[in-house]
């Protein structure tokens, strides 16, 4: 690492000793802009995952300077990830946390990603849109909440992630908003042909080779998928769409600094009711404390909370924009119940993505039910680690039991249900009493409980599922409860009494202190979040950039709706010549 | 090991099976012959772990010698040649002596290095109630029920540790760190018919099951759980109705 100390311009050093690759073919080969503790930044972006990699590519293209502060490595594909489940784990937020409720949440390798790129390392990149209901869940069903703004308010940042991750689906879509997507759709896998066998003997329709953000077709320095299966353990062939390989680098070229392993500790309230910067431990573990014009938390629904809850201070005794006493609740994971069908035939799920079919044929509410709300059935392809675990507590088996079962790995074959589960004031992130992390920073403390509704869209979706399993022909079918995604616990809102961010995702209580990632979402429908933090975060950024330096000036909130900067895309991914339906 | 041939699974009429350097239907099958094909990184990690397992640093020789045993039990691999038998000891033991978590702690459990030692005096203590006896001097069969009781979550003893220690988590979390050592070594992926890494060269044949040319077709034969083992399958429903478990693996 060479540091060089020409002032003009500021400073640069490289990310590492020679090519940092990100995919076989694409490269970081220049140097990247360094900021001073010192000098006073005009946007501190805390994580840099799926919206941390949005908004400071977007911010550093806007003309601001940016400083993407990140607790994990800033990975290198080739040297720091592998093919292999038990060698992946550094991928994962592992940090201590604390567990509890009735149903309580297990984090880690489902949930949760450390490093550049954050979940979008580890995502298996389902990418299907929020549904046009998910923004006024209040008023439909009268559960749950209303989000601020409205699915047209999101439409065009859809569009625009769509194209800019992309997204490979079919040319039409039928569910939701319908639309289509421009990448052809992946080749199936024999669990994605089993969903459709399934489904289609019970007449309900599918959607085939996505929506999904991985690429079907090379493009640029992009290679397309090689379909090994290890999309979860991070994708080495570049083809699947992590912020770290499809923003970051366009945000390094404009000037973007990201600083990786430096742990956030406490956000600092300065004079007037503005926040002047952010207390971090560097990557040697001291104690730093760097200097900005505004905040943006990104550290996803656990870490955020916990980072504003850590940052209490006499003017915010319960933690910093917490007047409302919201931050922390209205956690919500989906339902991400797993069942398996063991087939005469060979099936071998380890080949193709875990996401390449699904069907959002049950995913609005039906009054026919006895539950609001619905959930979507999708491809997963499960390893042999994960899937003996999935077995251990669907089939009950160890011992010899277990042995046998695995025996027969390649004659199973898994779906995932993904149901919304609604948000609940008790299902919350709070700071624990007795534990603390190697920095010595109290961790996160999550509860979270069933409610009725829950319990009965999870019992009657998990039949669903077995039903079309059974349809497809599975001479045993089983399942496992547990739960995918995390979203909410920093919710926006049009009420400051109720929500802790407005629908640009600036905290209520602090003009300069904004929230950008899951954690903002009222509600989460039954659709893989990703998409939707990612189009989030580009919203949030044409906000930023359409208000200029009023956002470091002054207290005002201008809530007037931003033009859409399309021209804020990295290269090649709008314009002519890139591939696009109509 | 030696392999106890009343411990051995046995065939269609009951024989014991001999045991063999690579169970599993996929007999000539092997993930390590195909090591050229993988990345440098991940050729690097697993051949790591097959070639120098990490030393044992956090249990105790005493402490060690009883998870061992534990761990033959609920993961057994007599079926295999002593020098084909896939060490699973080394790789808990890392974990806990390197303070790693999953990623969580259930808030009524102990960290997990304690846990593991709670558990450990609650085997030895059930088994003196029981039995009169340690863990260790137990009959094969003796302690494969005493584990049972473990696994059905109402352990047949101990119950002062038991109050400490919430006994679905612990075999939960137990029973995930020994998966996550057996089926992470191209051993069991050879006996499962995995086909392991596959970058940079990829997977063509996607549909019907079918193999790569370098993959083996299965070929099946009568495979029995050994005579009277009580490690068979158990309904779901019945063990985890009162605390459902939430899966830590994702897959969506």
């Amino acid at each position: 690492m060479s540091f060089l100390d020409t002032p003009v311009g500021g400073a640069f050093r490289a990310l590492q000793d020679d090519d940092h690759h990100l995919g076989p073919m694409q490269r970081i080969t220049g140097t990247m802009r360094c900021f001073r503790d010192d000098e006073e930044v005009d946007y501190l972006v805390v994580g840099v995952g799926s919206a941390g990699g949005v908004l400071c590519q977007r911010l550093a293209r806007g003309g601001f300077k940016v400083v993407g502060m990140e607790a994990g490595r800033f990975w290198d594909s080739e040297r720091d990830w592998v093919s292999d489940e038990a060698g992946s784990h550094g991928l994962y937020w592992e940090d201590p946390r604390v567990i509890g409720g009735t149903d309580p949440l297990t984090l880690g390798a489902n949930n949760c990603g450390k490093g550049v790129g954050g979940g979008s390392v580890h995502w298996a990149a389902f990418a299907p849109r929020f549904h046009p209901s998910d923004f006024e869940v209040y008023t439909r069903d009268g559960v749950g909440a209303d989000w601020p703004i409205s699915y047209q308010d999101l439409k065009p940042y859809y569009e625009l992630l769509e194209l800019e991750m992309p997204v490979a689906g079919p040319a039409w879509y039928p569910w939701g908003d319908p639309h289509g997507y421009a990448y052809g759709p992946h080749p199936m896998g024999e669990v994605g042909n089993t969903l459709i066998r399934g489904c289609t003997k019970l007449g309900i329709g599918v959607s085939v080779g996505g929506p999904v953000a991985i690429l079907s077709g090379s493009r640029g320095d992009r290679a397309h998928c090689i379909y090994r299966g290890f999309c979860i353990q991070a994708c080495k062939v570049g083809a699947k769409a992590s912020t770290l390989i499809t923003h970051v680098p366009d945000a390094l070229v404009h000037g973007a600094e990201v600083r990786d392993r430096c742990m956030a500790a406490r956000i600092e309230l300065g004079k007037n009711n503005r926040v002047a910067g952010v207390h971090y431990f560097d990557r040697e573990g001291k104690a730093r404390f760097q200097r900005a014009k505004a905040v943006i938390v990104s550290g996803y629904a656990i870490e955020t909370p916990r980072l504003l809850l850590n940052s209490a201070c006499p003017e915010y005794p319960q933690g910093l924009a917490n007047s409302s006493g919201t931050v922390g609740k209205y956690l919500m994971a989906q339902a991400g119940n797993v069942i398996a069908g063991r087939f005469d035939e060979l099936i071998r799920m380890y080949k193709a993505p875990p996401a390449h079919c699904l069907t959002e044929e049950f995913y609005e509410t039906d009054p026919k039910r006895d539950f609001a709300r619905g959930f979507a059935i999708q491809t997963v392809g499960p390893l042999p680690i994960a899937f003996a675990k999935q077995m251990m507590a669907a089939k009950g088996v160890w011992g010899w039991g277990l042995r046998r079962t695995m025996m027969d790995y390649n004659h199973w074959c898994a779906l995932g249900l993904l149901g919304e589960i609604l948000p609940w004031e008790d299902n919350a992130v709070t700071i624990s009493a007795t534990d603390k992390d190697q920095f010595g920073l109290p961790v996160a403390h999550v509860t979270f409980n069933l409610h009725d509704n829950d319990k009965k869209l999870i019992a009657y979706g998990k039949n669903v599922v077995m039903d079309v399993m059974c349809a497809a022909g599975a001479e045993e079918v089983v399942q496992e409860s547990r739960c995918a995604h995390l979203v909410g616990a920093a919710r926006m809102g049009s009420d400051p009494a109720t929500s802790v961010v407005d629908g640009f995702g600036r905290t209520h209580d602090i003009a300069n202190l904004f929230v950008c990632d899951g954690s903002v979402m009222p509600t989460q429908g039954s659709a893989n979040p990703g998409l939707t933090i990612q189009a989030l975060a580009a919203r949030t950024a044409d906000y930023l950039i359409s208000q200029g330096t009023a956002i470091f000036n002054t207290d005002r909130r201008d809530m007037t709706p931003p033009p859409v900067r399309r021209e804020l895309s990295p290269p090649g991914t709008h314009g002519d010549g890139v591939p696009r339906l109509k | 090991m030696e392999s106890d041939p009343a411990r051995l699974p046995v065939d269609a009429e009951g024989k014991p099976l001999v045991p063999r350097p690579q169970p599993g239907y996929y007999p000539k099958f092997s993930t390590l012959s195909q090591q050229a094909f993988w990345d440098a990184a991940t050729r690097t990690v697993v051949l790591q772990r097959v070639t120098a397992p990490p030393p044992v640093r956090f249990f105790t020789a005493p402490e060690a010698e009883i998870i061992q045993r534990v761990i033959e039990h609920v993961l057994p691999q007599d079926d295999r040649v002593p020098e084909r038998q896939i060490p699973i000891l080394p790789f808990i033991d890392e974990r806990l002596f390197a303070g790693r978590t999953p990623g969580y702690r259930f808030e009524d459990m102990p960290p997990d290095g304690e846990a593991y030692r709670l558990f450990l005096r609650a085997v030895d203590l059930m088994a003196l109630e029981a039995h009169g006896a340690q863990f260790l001097r137990l009959p094969w069969h003796e302690a494969d029920v005493l584990l049972q009781s473990v696994h059905d979550g109402k352990p047949s003893g101990a119950q002062d540790i038991w109050k400490k220690l919430p006994v679905k988590h612990f075999w939960t979390i137990m029973m995930g760190d020994c998966v996550e050592a057996y089926y992470a070594h191209p051993w069991a992926w050879d006996e499962i018919g995995f086909g392991g890494p596959a970058y940079p060269r990829a997977y063509f044949r996607l549909e019907g099951g079918a193999p790569e040319p370098w993959e083996s077709h299965e070929r099946h034969y009568a495979w029995d759980l050994p005579p009277g083992c009580v490690s068979g399958e158990h309904e779901a429903e019945a063990a985890h109705t009162d605390t459902p478990t939430h899966g830590e693996t994702g897959s969506h």
